[in-house]
């Protein structure tokens, strides 16, 4: 039997799904945090049931991916419940959803979620009366804590189908007709059921929240997070943190532990060096994985998490939509473009909460192209730390050139339209600091499952290469871009052949090239602007594939490949030019 | 078609030809005959609506205030027709000329208050302004207004929205914002931001510039 949750978009579906099924799926504070349909296992009572989390709908009424999702699983027999997670401040909206539900004739419960914050608003809801009318169970929740969760969970066992409210409301109406009466249904419904006691005084979180999105406040206001997380993930984690566990873990304890432990019981010269060679298991492949990247990953992500939950990213979206407009999207797009910091191949997922198919194309090359993804971009500003900020604002001010000329171009390219900025502003929040902890945790699990395998696969490669030869042959071949266009030591070969596997392991490589003093200036910036440009992970493109079909998105990795190089080559010559002949101090 | 039908017909096919420079009683004639079957010319003169010089049709103080006043009704009926009933360029045309025989004088003003005194009729033609409007003059701004046109934490009642695509209007009204919504304004710039009950919803201009709204406070 099925339980499926469903409701408008940033309600907290997700957090009545974890805590009915004690499993853990993403939360935050922004609609869309949810694109593909979660699945977990509830016990409730002596029976089990299958609980669906779903994206976010307005309606059942399907003009958008998110609502067929939706409404083919509501489509699906053996359901036992659906759930209605609404937001108790916005029960007139949430009671357009219920109507259609109701005449959909699905067993139904009616959860008005963040009570707490309906309350705090002055919203009185009479829960007995309104229930009475729709003839179902309504439970008011405060999810985050936990509060209501029980009670929730009994009548869910109980539920009943209720009849529709209207007879001659039916789904084949036409919808704007339907809509239109259904507010008419909707406002005799809340008639002697909602009250509101006002005026009430304009709350903290509204005045920071409007701080946010004025040009005035929400410019400088930007730049201090940005600041804040440079300073948080570049300098305290990329130097202090990698420090630590790259020298005194692994450097002082880790390492020499197992080189003498092998050195003991396993005295055999091609198994020591596939451990702990130059290209070792041990020593290149989880050095990476635990020394370098995984410090600077927990630092992104705590940071990361608390920015999403606070409700800030949609905000972004407000002061970024007239830059967007210039290469063809509006400003919604900043959302999967932040994700892609996180990682890109989630937020190449999120894409999918734009309208036209330009619009995803266009994220989709962006991403591709130009979006670090967190263990890259940390792996970076460790790498630039040791410059002067003005180095990093460079390598920002670059990255943020390319985006908006490939952008403008190929939103020139690419046919089709763009759709117009219609965002909703969720509540600004003080984040929680159970779930943020929660949320890093499982970013970091599902970081090493995915990423360390791969490291290993790909350390694998090289020692293979190295020992039949293949690597010199390889590094020979390349020569004349590395070498030659780039001017880089044939040693990054390696970094730029593991980078086709994911981008941080091969800024990983430059960055244990650059720390043994294999790199001058010039060629770490070069070198890092290539990776930042490099093609995406092996993860990533294969969601590519899935959302924007094989033709699409082998065009965009080939064009981002060659583009990669070609610019590297002619930014080297450019800097090379400033710094050596004019004298420049560029970096 | 009665003969008052007849003679209102000719009256707007004499306006219009002003409109683009055309006097001429010949021409004029052959518009009367290709539309209503009749050359009225004769009539519209012993019923001192024209006057005529020469080979030059002209209105007379009582045709040339007849004739305003139908053009206006059929050029309201049209904006209505289009802006509020969302009916098809088509229907617009044919039903707007049937529309305009039958509205009163104060139905003709509340529409036209309701639309904000529009200057132009779908076709980019002059609307002839009417008692209402001149009224509307001396109130500064007229009663429903984009909702741009509001100040900054000013609220207002949602009239109508204008748009030109289904799923815009169907995303727009999934966030609560339906014709009778009270709707408050928080900024502008960068980017429009109105709050529907407890609903905060970013748009860029171009779309608030189509949501319709009468001032509240």
């Amino acid at each position: 039997m099925n339980i499926v949750l469903v409701g408008n978009a940033n309600v907290g579906k997700s957090v009545i799904f974890n805590a009915l099924t004690k499993s853990y799926v993403t939360v935050s504070n922004y609609p869309g945090t949810t694109v593909d349909v979660s699945k977990g296992i509830a016990k409730l009572g002596p029976q089990n049931f299958t609980v669906y989390d779903t994206p976010g709908v307005n309606s059942l009424i399907v003009h958008s991916e998110d609502e067929k999702v939706t409404r083919d699983i509501l489509s699906t027999s053996d359901i036992a419940c659906v759930v209605q997670v609404a937001d108790s401040k916005n029960l007139k909206r949430s009671l357009v959803l219920t109507l259609e539900l109701i005449e959909f004739g699905l067993p139904l419960v009616l959860n008005l979620n963040m009570s707490d914050e309906a309350k705090e608003r002055g919203i009185s809801i009479d829960i007995k009366k309104l229930s009475e009318k729709l003839g179902i169970d309504i439970i008011e929740t405060v999810a985050v804590t936990g509060e209501g969760v029980s009670k929730l969970k009994e009548a869910i066992l109980k539920v009943k189908t209720a009849h529709p409210v209207n007879a001659t409301l039916s789904p084949a109406l036409d919808r704007i007709v339907s809509l239109k009466k259904k507010n008419k249904i909707i406002e005799e419904l809340v008639k002697d059921v909602l009250r509101i006691s006002k005026p009430k005084a304009k709350s903290a979180s509204e005045f920071i929240g409007s701080l946010t999105v004025s040009p005035v406040t929400g410019i400088p206001i930007l730049i201090a997070v940005l600041f804040v997380m440079y300073l948080f993930v570049g300098r305290l984690a990329a130097v202090w943190g990698v420090d630590f566990f790259e020298n005194t873990i692994f450097g002082a304890y880790v390492n020499p532990f197992l080189d003498s432990f092998i050195d003991k019981f396993i005295p055999i010269p091609i198994i020591k060096e596939f451990l702990m060679g130059e290209y070792g298991i041990v020593s290149m492949a989880v050095t990476y994985a635990f020394a370098i990247i995984f410090p600077i990953v927990t630092a992104f992500f705590l940071f990361f998490g608390i920015l999403e939950d606070s409700g800030y990213l949609p905000r972004l979206s407000v002061l970024s939509d007239r830059v967007f407009r210039v290469i063809g999207l509006n400003g919604r797009a900043i959302l999967p473009m932040v994700l892609g910091l996180g990682c890109g191949t989630m937020a190449t997922l999120t894409s999918r909460i734009l309208e036209t198919k330009k619009e995803r194309i266009l994220v989709s090359i962006i991403l591709t192209l130009a979006i670090p993804c967190s263990a890259q971009l940390g792996v970076i500003m460790a790498m630039l730390s040791n410059f002067s900020l003005k180095a990093f604002l460079l390598w920002f001010s670059i990255i943020l050139f390319v985006i908006v000329v490939i952008g403008f171009l190929a939103s020139k390219l690419v046919p089709g339209k763009r759709s117009p900025f219609i965002q909703e502003l969720p509540p600004m929040r003080f984040p929680q600091i159970t779930n943020i902890i929660v949320k890093t945790g499982a970013r970091l699990k599902w970081y090493l499952k995915e990423a360390v395998p791969l490291f290993i696969l790909g350390t694998f490669i090289l020692f293979m290469f190295d020992k039949i030869g293949l690597l010199r042959w390889i590094e020979r071949i390349l020569s004349p871009f590395i070498v030659t266009w780039l001017h880089l030591p044939k040693e990054t070969t390696a970094a730029f052949i593991v980078g086709f596997l994911r981008r941080d392991y091969g800024a990983a490589g430059l960055y244990a090239l650059a720390r043994a003093g294999a790199l001058d200036k010039i060629q770490i910036f070069v070198s890092l602007i290539v990776i930042t440009l490099f093609v995406p992970c092996i993860a990533q493109f294969l969601v590519t594939v899935k959302e924007r079909g094989a033709k699409v998105a082998l065009m965009i990795s080939g064009f981002v490949f060659l583009f990669a190089f070609l610019f590297g080559g002619l930014l080297d010559h450019l800097l090379r030019y400033l710094i050596l002949t004019k004298g420049f101090a560029v970096l | 078609m009665d003969h008052n039908q007849k003679i209102e017909e000719a009256l707007t096919i004499i306006w219009e030809e002003r409109e683009k420079k055309i006097a001429d009683k010949g021409a004029i004639a052959k518009r009367f005959l290709e539309s209503i079957n009749e050359d009225v010319s004769q009539n519209l003169l012993s019923e001192g609506f024209v006057l005529i010089e020469k080979d030059i049709i002209k209105f007379s103080d009582k045709g040339e205030s007849k004739a305003r006043d139908i053009i206006r009704r059929q050029r309201l009926a049209e904006r209505l027709l289009m802006d509020v009933l969302e009916v098809g360029r088509k229907e617009v045309d044919s039903s707007a000329c049937a529309l305009e025989h039958i509205l009163s004088k104060e139905v003709e003003e509340s529409i036209c208050s309701l639309l904000g005194h529009p200057k132009e009729c779908p076709h980019g033609l002059s609307i002839p302004s009417g008692a209402c409007c001149e009224k509307a003059k001396g109130l500064i701004e007229s009663i429903v207004i984009p909702l741009t046109r509001l100040k900054v934490s000013e609220t207002g009642k949602i009239v109508y929205v204008l748009t030109r695509e289904h799923p815009q209007l169907h995303r727009l009204m999934s966030f609560g914002i339906v014709p009778g919504a009270r709707i408050k304004l928080h900024q502008t710039r960068p980017s429009v931001i109105i709050q529907v009950e407890e609903t905060q919803v970013a748009l860029e201009e171009e779309i608030a510039k189509e949501i319709y709204v009468k001032r509240l406070s």
